[in-house]
């Protein structure tokens, strides 16, 4: 029973980390709560049920869904972000907030309220294993995430693309001043991690069978909440930081039984945490 | 019993000693100088004597009691006051508004006398004289974060003077200045000097440092590696040694 | 006098502009970014609900009760959020949020889903209008008092910069918590207010999009001021009412005027470096105020 919770926490938190890894990058070289990422998120589910409707072919949706939500990404940089950066904190926040809630009402007036089923079936069948049983989708959502962290961690530490992402994460004055071309490195961030956040969307509608307007609300105070356990910014704590909470509450919840909302649950987590290590789990001063 | 007294004071970030076992002391009414190159530890030294950073190791005293257990605020209300390499105004506030900050000490602990209004002719008077001993008068209407680096370096001077402070830190005040504002500004240091304020003056302008300092304590990688007269330091072999390869070499 | 739908709406932004002037002391004065404050004011709302409804203490008297137990909760609330700064603050304050709506959700003590009802409020429709309006004008005053109070330049200092605050002798743990004990105490003013106008609370009202819509009431106004706070309550108090007959597109409506405002007058309507109050300076020919900057 306990590995059975175990297996579907892993999911939800592999996903989790997944929607967080994009907002990190973003944090990381910009320094804003990018909460609109969540509405990429949601756009990414659409796109790809879009797809899917026209070819039922899960990679290729999973694919041009991954190239849609980069793009969108950039142009939220370019459009949105880019005149608002020298300004203090709180406009570029407020701007988000604003277009997340515009988009969900987009979503919600161009696809309907409603919840749009999204059965797609990769073809990579489950797993049993003794007592676990890790399903069709559960292991759809294990190889995808598995193979985009394990993207993600080469291209970070093994390119000279990555090196410079992390150089200009570290200190974008610094960055450009050693001639990294940080406006580019700053979109290649919002590009990935948008794409991320696409791909998230397409496998949470596809392990959920639900595609919604709102589906992106909780994920962007989750995401939020897991950004700052890992330490703001910080890539390998943000994973560790989805796992945690995506394990964390369905644990919790599985096997305690206690009656309390799964997603203040992330957040008491996260307080908690944050009192003894105020710059999250992985990040420094 | 020296007025200020830094005992083994140590400081170490991520393993990194930026200070290692330094020791000095500070007469009443004179002016100590600090000089080494850049990185030496000179500003970790001022952060860590106004409360803004614990020490990893050592002792603090400041006329005969330790204070480096104390915060901020507390070591600012005992009479030290200090002024930033990079400059902090508040930003947003109008020139004399900065200074009005400063005398709140004595308004901020009580719960009554902080509802006091700041703004009384007592206060703005005093304020407008700090300002003009700085040569600021005219610009008491200005937004702080619009004026040129060289009256935002004179305008952290003044909130530091409004503390009415016995102990001034000053953290390369000169620098970014124009030479021709050197000779006023060392007039204005010599000035607080003689009212009684006892001074430590972090300065990179060997000229200016030699000028008015009776003593200079000489940091290189955080440690102490020369203590005298101007004199003394200057013709140190260790001091010339630190200073080889800097831009700013000695005079 | 006026008829019922009217008051209503009036009563609903009177509250409002309370809540806004409450949060601008916190996020504008004292520059603390809150995103939980709609916690605060259903922390003084259910206060109040169960008062009267559990005591059956008058409104009254209440009132006062409500207003120091706000107070203090806000306080104590604000220890976890005097551990971290900045976007870490941000994002303690929404985990604040979610965390107290779940416990009146979730705590049979607070009724649960099914909330309070059965407040009973002494006054009829109308009285309750004149009574909010006089709760505005009251704090209106006291936060005029504020900002030139020694307690106030010691908030602004923090918001402007905290070491350098705290190197002119403010204390600036202590002055963060009187911000948060001063912002929530006028939230429990709101929700007393709130909980006896409407006689039925539940969690739902006072979840994190209404600590946005509050925090969206300051900045679009002017963050930091206190006519930017007033008329960021009444505008975005009465669009709802406005654009009721396009009811579909009003929620996309007031996410494009968030993303249109922080575009192109990122300071709000009233900011002290916007386009209305510098025609409104070059018009009056004031010579600049020496001390305060607007
Ligand atoms: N807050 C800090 N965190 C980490 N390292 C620091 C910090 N402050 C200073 N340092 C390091 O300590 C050393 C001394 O710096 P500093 O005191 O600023 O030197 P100076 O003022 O003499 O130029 C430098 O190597 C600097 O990088
Ligand atoms: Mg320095």
């Amino acid at each position: 029973m306990i590995w059975q919770q175990f297996a579907n926490g892993l999911a939800i938190g592999s996903v989790y980390a997944l929607i967080a890894l994009g907002l990190t990058m973003v944090y990381g070289v910009l320094r804003i709560l990018h909460i609109a990422h969540a509405g990429v998120y949601a756009l990414g589910a659409y796109v790809g049920l879009l797809v899917f409707r026209f070819i039922p072919n899960f990679w290729l949706a999973l694919a041009i869904t991954m190239v849609a939500s980069s793009f969108a990404g950039i142009i939220l940089q370019r459009y949105l972000y880019a005149p608002l950066l020298a300004l203090p904190r709180i406009v570029p926040l407020i701007a988000s907030i604003g277009l997340f809630i515009a988009m969900e009402e987009i979503f919600r007036l161009i696809a309907g309220p409603y919840i749009l089923a999204f059965p797609a079936d990769p073809g990579l069948g489950g797993i049993e294993w003794g007592i676990v049983r890790i399903t069709n989708n559960q292991f759809l959502v294990f190889l995808v995430t598995v193979s985009l962290l394990a993207t993600l961690w080469f291209v970070m530490s093994k390119t000279k693309l990555g090196l410079a992402m992390k150089a200009t994460s570290q200190d974008l004055e610094i960055a450009s001043v050693m001639g990294i071309n940080t406006e580019r490195i700053i979109a290649t961030n919002f590009l990935i991690g948008s794409a991320l956040a696409g791909a998230a969307g397409v496998l949470v509608g596809v392990y959920f069978n639900s595609v919604y307007p709102t589906m992106g609300s909780i994920p962007a105070y989750k995401a939020l909440a897991i950004i700052v356990l890992g330490g703001l910014g910080s890539i390998p704590g943000t994973v560790l930081g989805g796992l945690l909470i995506g394990l964390g509450e369905t644990l919790l919840l599985g096997l305690i039984n206690i009656p309390f909302p799964r997603d203040a649950l992330a957040f008491i987590i996260m307080i908690i945490i944050l009192m003894f290590r105020p710059y999250g789990l992985l990040g420094k001063e | 019993m020296a007025f200020l007294e830094v005992r083994c004071l140590t400081k170490e970030f991520y393993g990194l000693r930026a200070l290692d076992r330094v020791d000095f002391s500070v007469e009443e009414r004179k002016i100590l100088g600090i000089i080494g190159p850049n990185g030496a530890g000179k500003t970790t030294l001022f952060n860590i004597i106004s409360g803004i950073l614990r020490p990893t190791a050592g002792e603090i005293q400041f006329q005969g009691a330790r204070i480096n257990h104390l915060k901020p605020h507390q070591i600012a209300m005992a009479g030290i006051a200090r002024t930033f390499q990079i400059v902090r105004p508040f930003g947003n506030f109008t020139v004399l508004k900065n200074v009005l900050v400063g005398f709140g000490h004595r308004f901020y602990p009580g719960l009554f006398s902080s509802a006091y209004r700041f703004e009384k002719e007592t206060h703005l008077e005093r304020a407008r004289e700090i300002l003009a001993r700085v040569g600021m008068e005219t610009y008491q209407g200005s937004i702080a974060k619009n004026l040129p680096l060289g009256l935002k370096k004179h305008l952290e001077i003044a909130r530091a003077l409004a503390l009415d402070p016995s102990l001034l830190l000053l953290d390369e005040p000169m620098a970014g200045l124009q030479y021709e504002e050197f000779e006023k500004l060392a007039g204005l240091i010599r000035g607080l000097r003689e009212e009684g304020i006892t001074i430590v003056l972090i300065e990179h302008n060997m000229q200016v440092v030699m000028d008015l300092c009776e003593r200079i304590v000489v940091l290189d990688h955080g440690v102490k590696i020369a203590e005298g007269s101007p004199e003394e330091v200057r013709t140190d072999p260790q001091v010339i040694e630190a200073y080889i390869g800097q831009e700013e070499t000695v005079a | 006098m006026f008829g019922g739908y009217i008051i209503t709406v009036a009563v609903t932004i009177g509250i409002y502009i309370i809540l806004a002037m409450s949060l601008n002391i916190i996020t504008g004065y004292a520059g603390q970014i809150s995103l939980g404050h709609a916690a605060f004011w259903g922390i003084g709302a259910y206060c109040s609900a169960l008062l009267s409804t559990r005591l059956g203490l008058p409104f009254w008297i209440g009132l006062p009760m409500t207003i120091a137990i706000t107070a203090l909760t806000g306080s104590l609330l604000a220890i976890p959020c005097l551990r971290v700064r900045e976007d870490f603050l941000a994002i303690t304050t929404i985990g604040i949020n979610f965390v107290v709506q779940a416990v009146f959700l979730y705590v049979p003590f607070f009724g649960g889903a099914m909330g309070i009802g059965g407040i009973r409020s002494p006054f009829s429709t109308s009285s309750f209008f004149w009574i909010t309006l006089i709760f505005v004008l009251v704090c209106i005053v006291l936060d005029r008092w504020l900002v030139t109070s020694w307690i106030g330049l010691a908030l602004e200092s923090i918001r402007e910069d905290e070491t350098a605050a705290a190197i002119s002798g403010i204390d600036v743990v202590r002055f963060k918590v009187a911000a948060f004990a001063i912002g929530s105490g006028l939230t429990g003013l709101a929700g007393h207010l709130y909980a006896h106008f409407m006689t039925f609370i539940s969690a739902d009202d006072f979840g994190f999009p209404q600590s946005i819509v509050i925090l969206s009431m300051i900045v679009f106004g002017g963050i930091g001021t206190l006519r930017g706070a007033i008329l960021g309550a009444i505008i975005l108090g009465v669009a709802p009412e406005i654009f009721r007959p396009v009811l579909d597109y009003r929620t996309l409506i007031y996410g494009g005027l968030l993303i249109f405002m922080m575009r192109f007058q990122p300071g709000g309507i009233l900011g002290d470096q916007s386009v209305l109050p510098k025609l409104f300076r070059m018009v009056r020919q004031r010579s600049p105020a020496l001390v305060r900057s607007g």
